[in-house]
């Protein structure tokens, strides 16, 4: 039988409390993307609509000179594509750093580290001269591209190799598998869950990008989700009600997709906290 | 035959390496040089590469005595950096305390602290642009519940501005910082936690005595990826305020924007980016050189 605890209880509260204060802001965006535009900023406050607008929605998705639903499906296309590139690169790369002894390695990893310092923001004149001249300028391959590259998940992935024992490796040596061979059937399975935290982060970054998207492209058909919102930002009628669902139908999937693997994500950013 | 093996060896590695490498060279190596070139000169991308002029310094010159608009985003970046780093990590230091075993409903907490970090930035920003408008709920709150007479002009005053973009930051700092230190005090040996509840310390007293001195090197990484990623701040401000280079609010990187991709000077934003990477590299050999000192466990 285990005692009551008051302290524990009322932690608990205190922290719920805050924890709805949290969510607040959040609740708030959702509770006006139901709205018409007069009742968003109506006084009293109503968290629940008397009429729930679904048409909103409705508005903002099929939306023919907006289409929220074009910019859902780029974000999916350049998040889909850059996590899964990334992924295979960087595991091909960790792969080489941590289990082929080669010349040279050790001088191309450190580089690779040291440009960890350069702030993406010192590549993006160079990357628009050369989209430029390459004419991918537009295209959402701008912002793929580069993310195909990723040090900290290289960084990350090459923990996870480095700690499988070289046994393995040399058993199906013997038996004539060369490194491509060992590295898809025996050591990446091994990575498993260096490769889903590396895929959460990657997942995150691309998904929330705003810079790249912002100065790569610029007609309305490649827009992303977040130049989306921006896009209702800038727009001189505002309609507060329609941004809100804009925002909503940005951050809610991922909400969504965190509740169902709550676990991955956790350990996914905490594995690049302990190891990165 | 030895020989031909270590050969082998070497071509299969970077064979492997070859995806990586590409990348990291066109759009990465390439560009670092061609960026740290055109800082030393003055020229705009569309009026052709035969307007290019070498400056040597100037830029630089420009910017760290002349340019009014570099002193305030400098000024402005070092203001979001000071506010948002330790408010974040020392709140989500606290909270990660008490989630830990100290109350129910655990999983609950995460997620509200959690949602905001995966959120869009451009979201969040569009959502906190609206809680602080004039007639905003914030202001509602304020003159409803604090009775507040003259409710502020958020987002048109400059100083007052700069309040929702550290508060977005904070904001959606807190959820990676939280789950990182989650992660951290979990590795807090248990024993020293029953060895003070056994000699009576309080709560407050396990998170002063125990939980801040062993999760330090935990604290240490924050303060370094929240730092670099204060530096880097944009969004929020691009989104909030919207007010370009002379809006009194601006950061590094929303100044480095204006220059580069409205006025297309790209040899003055890449020296703004320059002093940028020297902030970031600073940061980095500072908390390298304490890593030795104030980290214990």
């Amino acid at each position: 039988m285990k005692k009551l605890d008051i302290k524990k209880l009322l932690l608990t509260m205190v922290m719920i409390l805050l924890a709805i204060i949290f969510l607040l802001p959040l609740l708030w965006m959702l509770s006006s993307s139901f709205k018409n535009p007069t009742e968003v900023f109506a006084s009293p406050f109503q968290w629940v609509p008397e009429i729930i607008r679904w048409e909103n929605y409705a508005n903002v998705w099929t939306n023919t000179s907006l289409p929220f639903a074009r910019f859902f499906r780029n974000s999916v296309l350049v998040t889909c594509i850059s996590v899964s590139g990334q992924i295979v690169v960087s595991s091909l790369a960790a792969y080489a750093f941590a289990k082929i002894d080669f010349k040279g390695k050790n001088v191309v990893f450190m580089i690779m580290l040291m440009t960890m310092m350069i702030p993406v923001q010192a590549l993006v004149i160079p990357r628009f001269m050369l989209f430029y001249e390459l004419n991918l300028y537009d295209s959402l391959w701008c912002i793929i591209l580069p993310n195909f590259f990723n040090v900290t998940s290289i960084f990350l992935l090459r923990q996870f190799y480095a700690s499988l024992p070289n046994e393995l490796m040399e058993a199906s040596r013997i038996d004539g598998a060369g490194h491509l061979q060992i590295w898809a059937r025996i050591m990446m399975p091994l990575t498993k869950n260096g490769m889903i935290s590396a895929t959460i982060l990657a997942f995150i970054n691309s998904w929330n990008e705003y810079l790249n998207p912002l100065i790569f492209l610029p007609s309305v058909k490649n827009y992303t989700v977040a130049l989306g919102i921006r896009w209702y930002l800038n727009d001189p009628s505002r309609e507060y009600n329609l941004m809100m669902c804009a925002a909503a139908s940005a951050i809610l999937p991922i909400v969504v997709l965190y509740i169902f693997t709550q676990k991955y994500f956790e350990d996914g950013i905490s594995a690049a906290g302990v190891k990165g | 035959m030895k020989l031909k093996h270590k050969t082998k060896e070497t071509l299969i590695g970077y064979a492997f390496l070859a995806p990586a490498l590409v990348i990291f060279i066109t759009l990465v190596g390439i560009p670092i040089v061609i960026s740290f070139l055109l800082s030393f000169t003055k020229w705009n991308f569309f009026s052709g590469i035969s307007q290019l002029k070498f400056v040597g310094f100037d830029n630089f010159m420009k910017l760290l005595t002349t340019d009014r608009a570099f002193k305030t985003a400098l000024a402005n970046t070092i203001i979001y950096t000071v506010t948002t780093v330790p408010l974040t990590i020392f709140i989500s230091m606290l909270f990660a305390h008490v989630i830990n075993g100290r109350v129910h409903l655990q999983k609950f907490q995460r997620l509200a602290f959690f949602v905001p970090y995966i959120s869009n930035m451009v979201a969040l920003g569009a959502v906190f642009k609206f809680l602080f408008r004039t007639d905003g709920p914030v202001n509602a709150i304020l003159s409803h519940v604090f009775q507040v007479k003259d409710t502020p002009n958020w987002l048109v005053s400059t100083s007052l501005s700069r309040i929702p973009i550290i508060g977005v930051m904070i904001y959606s700092g807190i959820g990676f910082c939280l789950i990182v230190y989650i992660a951290a005090i979990k590795n807090v040996p248990q024993h020293l936690y029953e060895a003070a509840k056994i000699d009576g310390a309080s709560s407050i007293r396990q998170f002063f005595s125990i939980t801040i001195p062993m999760i330090s090197p935990t604290t240490l990484y924050l303060v370094i990826v929240r730092m670099i990623s204060a530096f880097q701040v944009f969004a929020p401000i691009n989104v909030i305020s919207d007010g370009g280079k002379n809006a009194g609010n601006t950061s590094l990187v929303v100044m480095l924007y204006e220059e580069a991709f409205r006025s297309y000077n790209f040899g003055y934003a890449s020296a703004i980016s320059w002093i940028l990477v020297l902030f970031i590299l600073v940061v980095t050999l500072i908390n390298f050189h304490f890593q030795k000192k104030w980290v214990h466990y």
